[in-house]
Parts: structure tokens; sequence; C-alpha cells
């Protein structure tokens, strides 16, 4: 509750710091559209010449797409930013001001900048996915919508807990921000089914990179797609990465105090 | 006096591990599987205790360990040996209920975002501190009072100056209201108006609340009008624990006569009284040895004509400069080199 209470605080401050930026909401918008047109407009060139691409259907990509922008939106929202923000301070030495909070790090870190400008990925998203979840409609029962509600959690986390990861090498190289950019040329990736990838590629996208499991399982699953197997490996792997990158942080902070000067 | 420590330390130390390169591609091809490190003694055995309410001043030239100190305090970093002990908290515990005690204020470093209005960091503060909103109000409008904050907090921190900043800085590290603060360097950079201004503050916060106050600081004016107590540390160790005033006692084995004769000095010798550090007309400034003072005044009231004599303590920059200089040199401080296959 305390941090919920918390993150409220850290959006509202942010939605007041953009406002100072008015011009930043239409650059993102013309953005996003442009994304989205561009996505849109990929999806009508392959549909004309071909029904279905690697097993999936018009409407299962567009939830695809979907899904796509709506944890993309959610990683350039808050995820990019603070954990930019991380680097920076680690840099700079900032990060003691953090540390000497009473309060959990990890979580501080996490949440500390809120772009709100670009939660417009996630507006966008919204009707798209919306569209989609109605062609879908009639094979879509509650329990597929439940599972697609838990796999984009355990997608977000995934993605959430991958970042962190990469993040928190910081406190050994410093200089960590290449990483990031790589990490977002991986994720336009995911604006297709992995399945569609060579074998390696798709092994990179599931294991090296975990991009498969925050778009192309979700998006599997409102397309009734989704094994049993493939739902509970998901759930691990979120609970999994949760874990390892909570460790991690703890052995990145204790070296931290034990090192730096 | 004798109250209870809210500080205690005992035999802290530190050492840091760093890791050399040695010049030239070769070396350092080298040193990514054998890494040369070497043991640096950041913080040697250093003992001392800090009442409640007192305001003690951390000295030392740069590197000399008061950082590194100052941040085991504060829970950053972790001692290689020795314990402390603040408000009864193990610092480096990070104990939440520690935290939210105490405040470090680093004079070079900001923590106010930069982008947003100096309020909304503020309000971060309050959010992450759980300050319940009646208080908070009241902290804030004594604090903008007291620091004349009122033109400032609408507006963005890059918009401030360098002194606007740090009074904002010291604003949101006291919303929490603790009662131990350490303050690294809080006037650095700043003029002198508004130096003492930093310095007027702290006395009155320290005052109204009777918080704990250790800070360093490189101006001798924040020393001398803040703190009665200095501690001198150089290379890690702790050379001085006590009243400001007997630091030159200690360490000055000098005293400054400064002379004024009636018909000039003329061609006399003065070399035999003393070093001349100044002269000009009839007024002369001689170092002597602290043991001769006696006796090389009453020569000189007795062989010269003098009008006006006093004896003084050197000023106490150059005693602190004099202790620095005659500390080992950073060659002589203990290391020891080692090497690490990794």
């Amino acid at each position: 509750m305390y941090y919920f209470r918390l993150f409220a605080t850290y959006v509202r401050v942010g939605i007041l710091g953009e406002l100072e930026y008015r011009a930043n909401f239409w650059i993102n918008m013309i953005q996003s559209a442009l994304d989205l047109g561009v996505a849109l407009g990929g999806l009508a060139v392959v549909f004309s010449h071909t029904d279905t691409l690697g097993g999936w259907r018009p409407e299962e990509l567009l939830a695809l797409i979907g899904v796509y922008f709506l944890i993309g939106g959610l990683i350039r929202t808050i995820i990019r930013p603070s954990m930019t923000q991380f680097m920076e301070d680690v840099r700079q030495g900032t990060l003691d001001f953090t540390l000497t909070k009473p309060a959990d790090s990890q979580v501080l870190v996490s949440i500390q900048r809120v772009e709100i400008w670009r939660l417009v990925d996630v507006l966008i998203a919204l009707p798209v996915l919306g569209t989609a979840l109605v062609r879908l409609g009639a094979q879509l029962g509650l329990i597929d919508t439940v599972v697609f509600g838990v796999t984009l959690l355990c997608g977000g986390l995934i993605i959430y807990s991958f970042w962190l990861m990469l993040s928190t090498c910081a406190f050994w190289f410093v200089k960590v921000e290449n990483i990031q950019v790589i990490f977002m040329s991986m994720w336009q990736a995911g604006r297709w089914p992995v399945s569609i990838y060579p074998a390696w590629l798709r092994a990179v996208l599931t294991f090296l990179v975990p991009v498969a499991f925050a778009t192309t399982v979700p998006a599997s699953a409102v397309s009734g797609r989704i094994t049993d197997a493939n739902l509970y490996g998901t759930i691990a792997l979120a609970v999994a990465m949760l874990l390892v990158s909570r460790w991690f942080w703890r052995v990145g902070i204790k070296f931290y105090s034990g090192a730096s000067a | 006096m004798n109250q209870k420590p809210v500080i205690q330390l005992d035999e802290l130390s530190k050492v840091y591990t760093v890791s050399e390169r040695e010049a030239g591609l070769l070396a350092s091809m080298r040193s990514i599987v054998k890494r040369k490190t070497r043991d640096v003694q950041a913080v040697d055995r250093i003992s001392f205790s800090v009442s409640e309410g007192e305001i003690v001043g951390f000295l030392g030239p740069n590197g000399a360990g008061k950082t590194t100190t100052l941040k085991m305090l504060s829970g950053l970093l972790h001692p290689t040996g020795g314990s402390a002990t603040v408000l009864g908290y193990r610092p480096w515990e990070r104990n939440r209920d520690y935290l939210r005690r105490m405040t470090l204020v680093m004079g070079q470093r900001n923590q106010l975002v930069w982008d947003i209005p100096v309020i909304d960091t503020f309000e971060l503060n309050r959010a992450v501190y759980r300050i319940p909103e009646p208080e908070y109000q009241r902290t804030v409008d004594e604090l903008t009072e007291l620091l004349d904050l009122a033109p400032l907090l609408r507006k963005p921190t890059r918009n401030l100056s360098l002194g606007e900043r740090m009074k904002c800085e010291i604003a949101a590290a006291l919303l929490h209201r603790p009662s131990v603060l350490f303050l690294d360097e809080p006037t650095i950079g700043l003029d002198v108006t508004m130096q003492r201004r930093i310095r007027q503050f702290i006395t009155d916060y320290n005052q109204r609340s009777s918080a704990t106050v250790l800070l360093t600081s490189h101006y001798m004016a924040d020393v001398e009008a803040l703190c009665q107590r200095v501690l001198v540390i150089h290379h890690g160790n702790l050379l001085y624990d006590g009243q400001l005033s007997g630091l030159a006692d200690r360490f000055a084995p000098f005293k400054t006569v400064e002379v004024e004769l009636h018909n000039g000095a003329g061609d006399r010798q003065l070399a035999q009284y003393g070093e001349v550090m100044a002269q000009s007309e009839g007024r002369i400034m001689l170092r002597v040895p602290r043991v001769d003072t006696a006796s090389v005044t009453g020569r000189l009231l007795a062989e010269l004509d003098v009008s006006d004599l006093t004896v003084q303590d050197p000023p106490i920059e150059d005693v602190i400069e004099h202790v620095f200089s005659q500390s080992p040199s950073p060659l002589d401080a203990p290391e020891s080199q080692k090497d690490q296959s990794e």
C-alpha cells in the first residue's frame, strides 16, 4: 500500500513535470501514430498475399500488435526512464541519496521517473487490442481473458526483471547505457510472432532476450493457441526472474557499499 | 555533557581494494586475467563519540577519510573493521527506523530532481518518509521562513543558482526532521553571504531541535562559527579530538609576535629574535617558537624601542596546514601490495 501510494506520487509529479513540456505530448503522439501506422501497414501488406502468417490469422496478429504497444508503452513510461536515471545516479554518485531513504531501494529506483507522455502508446494499444478482441470475440471466454491478463502481467514482469538485471550491471561497469539501446532494437522484433523467425533468432528472442514472453505469449493467449505448458512456463519464468533480479540487485547494492569511494 | 553518546565509533576502519592498471596495452591485457590490486586504508581505526546536540567539525585535507567516515555513518558503506553505532543502530544495516532519523547532505551532489519544481521534490520526499500532511506543511513553512525559500519553491531546480539550490537541498534533507545530520561540505562553492546564511541556519536548527551535527568543510570560517569541537583526520588517522581553541596549543609550535617600533626597525638584525614573516614601516611580524615566546618578548622589550607588542596564536588555517604538512606523506601510508588471480 505504501509503495502504491509512493508510485502514485511519482506519477503525479511526473505529470506535473511534463506539463511543462507540452510539445512532448504532440511529438510522442505523432511518433506513436506513425509507429502504429507502420505496424498496421505491415500487417495489411502481409495479409494481401496470404491468409495466415506462420499459422497466425490477421486479427490474432492485430492482438499481438496491441500487446506490443501496450507493454512497449509501459516500458517507455516507467522502466526505461527510471533505469536510465538509475545508471546516471550510479555514475554521478547521487544513488547515495536513494540508499539513505527509508524505503526499498529497488522499488525506489524502479519507479523514480515516469515519462507520462509515453502512455500515448498504451492509449493507442487499447483500441487496437479492443478491436482484435472483438473480432476474436466468438472464441474468447472468461478463462481465456484471465489467462490473457496473467500472461500480460507475467510478460511485463519478465521484461522488468530482465531490464533491472541489465541495469544492475552498472554497479560494476558504470557505463551500460548501450545495452538498453540493444534491448530496444531487439524489442522491435517482438511485433511479429516469434514463430515466424528462424530457429536461432527465435531462441535468442526467447531465452537470451525474453521478448517472446512479453508479446507472443500474451497474444497467443487471446487467440487460444497457448498450451498449458506455455502458460505455466511463463508464470514460472516470471516468478524466477523476479526472484533472480531481486537477488542480483542485492548483490549489486552490496558490492556498491563495499567498494565505491 | 554526560549524556549518552548519539554517535559512537570504535576503531572504525575502511580498506578499499583498488585495482591498479599499469600503463601500456600489454599490461592492460594482462590485467584482465590477473588483476593487480592494492589495499588503501581510507579510515584507520578511528574512535570518537558525539553527544546529543553537539556540532562537531571534521577537518582534513582531500582524501583524508572524512567522506568515507560520513558514508559509513550514514549507512552507505560497510566498514572493513571496528564498529559504530548511531542512535543505537548499526548504520550499514540500513534499518528503516534509523534512516528515518538521520540525513545526509552532500554539497557536491544533488538530490533535487533537475527538471521539476523544488516543491515537487519535497513532495516526493514527503511520500518516501511518510510525513503526515499537517506536520509536512508545518515543516515546509518553517524551513521556507528560515531559509527564505518562498520565491524558489515553484521554480524548477535547473533554474536556481548554486546558493539557492543548496538552500533547497538542505531543506529537502530536513523535511523529516532528522535528529542526526551528516553534512559533507554544505557550503562548498557558495559566496560569503550565502555561507553565513547556511551557517546561521545550521545553528538555528541545532538549537531548535537539539539535533546532532557532524560536518566537514574546507572553509575554516564554517568550522569556527559552528563547532566548538573539531576532529582532525589525516591519512585515515584521527590526529586530534578536542576544542577548536586547543588546536593551536597542540599543533602549532610557533606563536606570532607582532611588534611596532617607534623609530622603525632601521637596519637592526631582527632575525635574531625569530623568523621575520612580514615587515612594513615600523611593524614587524615574527614567528617565534612557542617555548621561547616569553624570553623573546622580554628581549624585544628590553633591546628595542617598542611601542606596541602582541602575541598571538597563528591563524587556524595555518595551524591546520601545518598539521597536514607534518604528517606522513601518502607514500608512507599503510598499505600492502598483493596479487589476486581471478
